[in-house]
Order: C-alpha cells, then sequence, then structure tokens
C-alpha cells in the first residue's frame, strides 16, 4: 500500500514472512508457529499479543534460532537488515551454532526472558556475566569489560553500580535482577530488543520503573523493540504496532490505535471485553470468550477460533487469509484474518 | 448487612533463626496490626504488591498458620477463632473455606474430580453414598462442568477448569465465607473473565462472603465491593472500591493507581505517571515512621519519626497517612 506521509518507521529492521516452527511430538506436529509474518521497522516498538499457547514466545525464539530441541523452523523467511550491509540475512537458514548466527545473537539482536531469577547464572556475579556478553562480541580486554558493565549498571538505574558489579543475583530483588537483564542484553547495543513477557514476574510499580527504563533507553539508543505480552495494558502503553497472535497464527495486526479502538477480529474484540478496566466499575459482568484455547494437536477444522466465536459463519470452515482492510482504517496497514473483513469472491 | 468477620490487631511475626542453636535473631513481621472487617455477602479485595503480607494474612484467618496476636471474631456467635483449639475450630472450618491461586497445584493428580470435590463431605460426614454423589454432580454443575466430569483426573483438564474444580469443592461444605487466594492470577485473559464472572454468581447464589486476594488493582477493583490496600504487613487504606481508585487517600495506593498500564492508548497518553523509586523494604528491617515514607513523594519530617495510625477520614473511608487531609491525590 502506497502511504501518503512517511512516519520514520518505514525502513525495515526485519521482515519476517510465512514463518512456521513446528515440535515434532509423539502424538503429532505441533505448529506452534504457523504462516506469521510482519515486520519491524528501525527504532520501532512491535507488541505481540495473546494468550499462552498462542506461540509469541516460539515467534520470538525462532528469530534468534534458539528454538528448544526437537522444535525447529519448517518454513518462511526471516530477513534481517544489518547495520551496513545492503542485502538481508535470512535467519531462518542460518545454523543455530554457526559463528553468523553467534554474531547477532546477543549483538545485533538480543533478548530479555520473563523470569530474572531463571535467567541469571547463580554461581557469577551479575558484573561478570554483563562482562561476558561485550568481550564475546568485541575486542576489549576484562579489565576494560568490567568498567564497561558498572557504567551499564548504572546506567539502567541501579545505584551504586561499583559494589553492585561484584555481586551475586540473590543478592538483588527482583526488578533489579531485571534491571541486569536489560543491561545484559543491550551492553553491545543491538538494533532489536526482543523482550519476552519482561514484567510479568514483577510487581505494578516495579514494572512501571522497567518500562519507562526501556522506554528511556529506546530513545537514547534508537533501538527497536518486540514486546511479547498477553497484557494489553502494557500493549497499549508501550507499542507503536499490534501484532495479535492465536493459535500460532496472526489473526489481526495494526497500529495500537487501529487494534485497541477499532479490533475487527472477533478474538480481539473479545480480548479487549473480557479485560477489567480501572475505574470502570459500572457493569457487572464481564463479557467473556466461552470456551478455551484449542489444543495445538486438534485444532478445529478451519478459522481455529471458529468454535469460539459469536459470529461464526459457514464459511469458517475455511482458513481465511490475513488480508488488508481497505477503507476501512486510517493507517491502511490494519490487516485481519477473518471471513467477515475478506472478500469472498475474490478469492475464487 | 450484618458482621460476619471482625478482625483485629492482627499479627503474624516469623522468627528469623540463626547459628546452631537456632537462636531468634529477629522478626519478619508479615502482618503487623491490621483491622479489618467483613460484612455479610459482601467482597472484600485486599491488595498490595509481594511480600505486603495480604497471603499470610488470608492463611492467618483460615488457621492454616498460627497467628502472633490479634483476634478474629467470627459469626452470629461472635466467636474468636484465633482463640479455639485445633478440635473446637473443627466446626467452623466447614465454614470458612480457601480457593488457591495455582490450580495445577492445588489438586492431587492421583484423585478423580469427584472423589476432589466430595472429599470435604466425607471427611465431615455431612453426605454419604448416593446423596454424595448428588451432591457431587450438582457441586460441578453450578461452577459449569458436566456430570461426566466425576471420573476424570484433573490433568484432563485446562487451567481454567481446575480452577472451576477447586470452587467447586469449596463450595462443598456450604461456606458462608470464603478466601480466595490470586484465584485468577495463573489464568489466561479471556478464561480469567470467565471465573470472575463464575464467582460472582456464585456469591449472588449462595450468599457467599469472599476475602479476594489479588496483585491485580483491576480484578480486585471489578469483584469487590470494598478494598483494603496493604502496604509492608500494614492496611495504607481501606474503603469503597469506586471511593479508593476515583479518590485515593493514601500516596501509595495513589502510586499503585497510577502503575497499571490502561488498556486504552490515549488515555494512557495522557495520564501523569508517578514512578515509584527503589523497591519495597525489607520487611524485617521496616524504615521508621511511615513504613511508605523512603519512597513517598509527599513525605516531610513527620513521616520518618512517626508510625501514622488506621484512621476514619470519611464514612467508609480509613488511611494511615499524616497528610491525608490536606493532599490532593489523583485516581483514575
Amino acid at each position: 500500500m502506497a502511504s501518503a506521509e512517511k512516519t520514520p518507521y518505514e525502513k525495515p529492521l526485519l521482515e519476517i514472512s510465512g514463518l512456521k516452527t513446528v515440535f515434532p511430538t509423539d502424538d503429532g506436529i505441533v505448529n506452534a508457529v504457523n504462516d506469521v509474518s510482519f515486520s519491524i521497522a528501525r527504532g520501532q516498538t512491535v507488541g505481540v499479543v495473546g494468550e499462552s499457547g498462542c506461540g509469541k514466545s516460539i515467534t520470538g525464539l525462532s528469530m534468534l534460532q534458539l528454538v528448544p530441541s526437537p522444535g525447529r523452523i519448517e518454513a518462511g523467511e526471516i530477513l534481517f537488515h544489518r547495520n551496513g550491509t545492503d542485502a538481508p540475512i535470512d535467519i531462518a537458514q542460518v545454523s543455530p551454532k554457526s559463528e553468523l548466527m553467534r554474531q547477532i545473537r546477543g549483538n545485533e539482536i538480543a533478548i530479555i526472558f520473563q523470569e530474572p531469577m531463571t535467567s541469571l547464572n547463580p554461581v557469577y556475579t551479575v558484573g561478570n556475566q554483563i562482562a561476558e556478553a561485550i568481550v564475546l562480541h568485541e575486542q576489549v580486554d576484562k579489565k576494560t569489560a568490567h568498567e564497561r558493565a558498572i557504567e551499564m549498571i548504572a546506567r539502567v538505574g541501579i545505584p551504586a553500580p561499583a559494589q553492585r558489579v561484584d555481586e551475586y543475583p540473590h543478592q538483588l530483588s527482583g526488578g533489579m535482577r531485571q534491571r541486569i537483564m536489560i543491561a545484559m542484553a543491550l551492553c553491545c547495543s543491538p538494533s532489536l530488543l526482543i523482550a519476552d513477557e519482561p514484567t510479568t514476574a514483577l510487581d505494578v510499580t516495579i514494572q512501571a520503573q522497567v518500562l519507562g527504563l526501556m522506554q528511556e533507553l529506546q530513545a537514547e539508543m534508537g533501538m527497536a523493540i518486540m514486546l511479547i505480552t498477553h497484557d494489553l495494558g502494557v500493549i497499549a502503553d508501550f507499542a507503536d504496532e499490534v501484532v495479535v497472535m492465536y493459535s500460532g497464527r496472526v489473526v489481526e495486526k495494526g497500529t495500537v490505535d487501529d487494534i485497541f479502538y477499532n479490533p475487527l477480529h472477533p478474538y480481539t474484540q473479545g480480548l479487549l471485553k473480557s479485560i477489567p478496566v480501572l475505574g470502570r466499575t459500572a457493569e457487572k459482568t464481564l463479557p467473556s470468550i466461552p470456551g478455551t484455547v484449542p489444543h495445538p494437536l486438534t485444532l478445529p477444522v478451519g478459522c481455529s477460533f471458529g468454535p469460539r466465536c459469536p459470529e461464526r459463519m459457514p464459511e469458517c470452515d475455511q482458513m481465511p487469509e490475513l488480508a488488508e482492510t481497505d477503507g476501512k482504517t486510517e493507517n491502511g496497514r490494519h490487516t485481519v484474518r477473518c471471513w467477515l473483513h475478506t472478500d469472498l469472491e475474490g478469492k475464487g | 448487612m450484618t458482621k460476619l468477620l471482625e478482625v483485629n490487631d492482627l499479627r503474624k511475626h516469623f522468627p528469623i533463626q540463626k547459628g546452631i542453636f537456632q537462636r531468634t535473631v529477629g522478626y519478619v513481621k508479615a502482618v503487623d496490626g491490621i483491622n479489618f472487617d467483613v460484612q455479610r455477602g459482601e467482597t472484600l479485595g485486599l491488595v498490595g504488591e509481594s511480600g505486603c503480607g495480604k497471603t499470610t494474612a488470608g492463611r492467618c484467618l483460615l488457621r492454616l498458620i498460627p497467628p502472633t496476636s490479634g483476634s478474629f471474631i467470627f459469626g452470629e456467635e461472635e466467636v474468636d477463632l484465633a482463640k479455639l483449639t485445633p478440635h473446637e475450630m473443627r466446626p467452623f472450618r466447614r465454614r470458612i473455606q480457601m480457593i488457591f491461586q495455582d490450580p495445577h497445584a492445588s489438586l492431587n493428580p492421583r484423585m478423580t474430580v469427584g472423589d476432589i470435590v466430595g472429599e470435604p463431605m466425607r471427611v465431615n460426614r455431612t453426605e454419604q453414598g448416593s446423596a454424595l454423589q448428588d451432591r457431587v454432580v450438582e457441586l460441578l454443575e453450578s461452577v459449569g462442568l458436566q456430570s461426566q466430569d466425576t471420573r476424570r483426573y484433573p490433568h484432563a483438564f485446562s487451567g481454567g477448569q481446575r480452577q472451576r474444580i477447586g470452587i467447586a469443592r469449596a463450595l462443598a461444605l456450604q461456606p458462608e465465607l470464603i478466601v480466595a487466594d490470586e484465584p485468577v492470577s495463573a489464568l489466561d485473559v479471556s478464561v480469567q473473565a470467565q471465573i470472575l464472572n463464575l464467582l460472582a454468581e456464585l456469591r449472588e447464589k449462595f450468599q457467599l462472603s469472599y476475602i479476594f486476594i489479588a496483585h491485580d488493582l483491576s480484578v480486585v477493583e471489578h469483584i469487590s465491593d470494598r478494598v483494603a490496600v496493604m502496604y509492608l504487613g500494614k492496611i495504607a487504606e481501606i474503603s469503597d472500591a469506586e471511593t479508593l481508585y476515583q479518590s485515593p487517600k493514601h500516596p501509595y495506593t495513589e502510586a499503585l493507581i497510577s502503575a497499571v498500564p490502561l488498556p486504552d492508548p490515549k488515555a494512557q497518553r495522557k495520564r501523569e505517571h508517578i514512578r515509584l523509586e527503589g523497591d519495597v523494604p525489607d520487611p524485617s528491617n521496616p524504615p521508621t515512621g511511615c513504613y511508605f515514607h523512603p519512597r513517598c513523594r509527599y513525605a516531610t519530617d513527620i513521616c520518618k519519626q512517626e508510625t501514622p495510625e488506621l484512621r476514619q477520614v470519611a464514612q467508609g473511608v480509613q488511611v494511615a497517612c499524616h497528610h491525608s487531609d490536606t493532599l490532593e491525590l489523583q485516581g483514575v
């Protein structure tokens, strides 16, 4: 689509198309990520939202070739436009253990995980763990790396960094550990940060601190962020664009305002209605989505949301395509996977 | 409305023991003198961050852990549950039940659903034989499960369905009060709404009272009639849900509300964000004066020296803050 005004986000950093990540199990093949396509521009924040099992975390891990065994990327492209080179790299084709992947991982694309307790090594000091990434990716000696680690700890707002650098993870609170994770992820100035539920394990006031910190650092360092979460409040606060996932597929994507003020997919609509919103006490019963997320091995025929959908039609026995919704949005990038918004005849 | 439960000056101090003689070197004051009451048919929300003592308070009420001091006056008989021996406590146990957070850990994987839901009735000998089976089916149906589910095991159910089983078990002895400790925080968003609706529906149907313990302010606001905000073992503010969120009287409540991101991008961009500095202090070594003063942006000298008492500032509104009369705090 030709968009008249160019936002500063037009240059793509990473383009995912048709990504399919599968897990062979004894009972059959689970398509954890199925035909997922979206792109992330430089400096942009893309929120990926969905319930447990929708494939949002596996999408993030696929982008770093970190899919746990026996899972593998079966199809699709993950085009990564590296700094300084014109031709993009297809991460989906790069071997997980190759030198190239190691260079990208942690250096150009970094990730922070949900559990700051389990993602730090308890037997090394936090300074050691931050310095490790610096020594690995940059030609510096240990002393310089240690100084850089102190600098990073100061930058993520931890008081007395010169002392904290020599402490072990168990000596820090949950919020501080997540700050250390952020320091570790950002020490090599990546162009993309994947944040997988970065604040889910934290209290609300600490969550506000950590999200604020991530926003400040993004403004300062200009990296793009892919924010994976189930919390729609965090998405509304932080994301520029939103990708809604259900059962391994993208069901809707658009700008944050499109998704929150003009949701088109019945799942997105149901999700937004079913959360209690602070300050809106009036309605006594929450409009809930009936049923539960289908099991990945026994997905319903056609649209996977069909059995729970209030708008189910005969067409829903076939899987609709993710299609543009022309004329229904100001921004023109709003797409949805639903027969309600797809031209039936056009599909033949 | 009649009073069902009155909690006076509840304290729970866990000793910190060190050395080979396990000498007590200090106390973690998990719950440090809280007062509240629950009316019949009411839901009282207990909200706060991790370590504020909300779960410990709930467990003390059921005498799952012995309280250090305090009294709980329960029911028309006005019996002080804190003073009863375990044997005397037994008849009251069936009148207060609990729903747990983790529906995976709180159901025995080796028992069928029918046995799980029927167990409280077998132990208390309230029903037997086919009457018990009928009652189990009735309970399962009232929480939205089916009669054939009695023979299945917990692993065959999803998280939301397991939580329904836990609720059916809590209802088995027709309790008057249910303490629900984070009953929806392990569930997905779409399932969370189903369980919240179910809890509200059951409250009407069986005239239940709830103490609803949670960290999620929007969930607590939705289900509660009144809300108590806890910080470091003390109650910072108690008030009816709407007043609390529209015009908070304690700076901590204001900061908590401000920290919750609203699922409304335009409103969220317009809001003023109050960011609390630092972490919750260590409960074994709390600050002097008002426990909140090191993080409070309105703190003055008096806050560092004197601990504010919980006092009534308006009808049904109690606040523990020296400056609650002069502060103009913002709500949602």
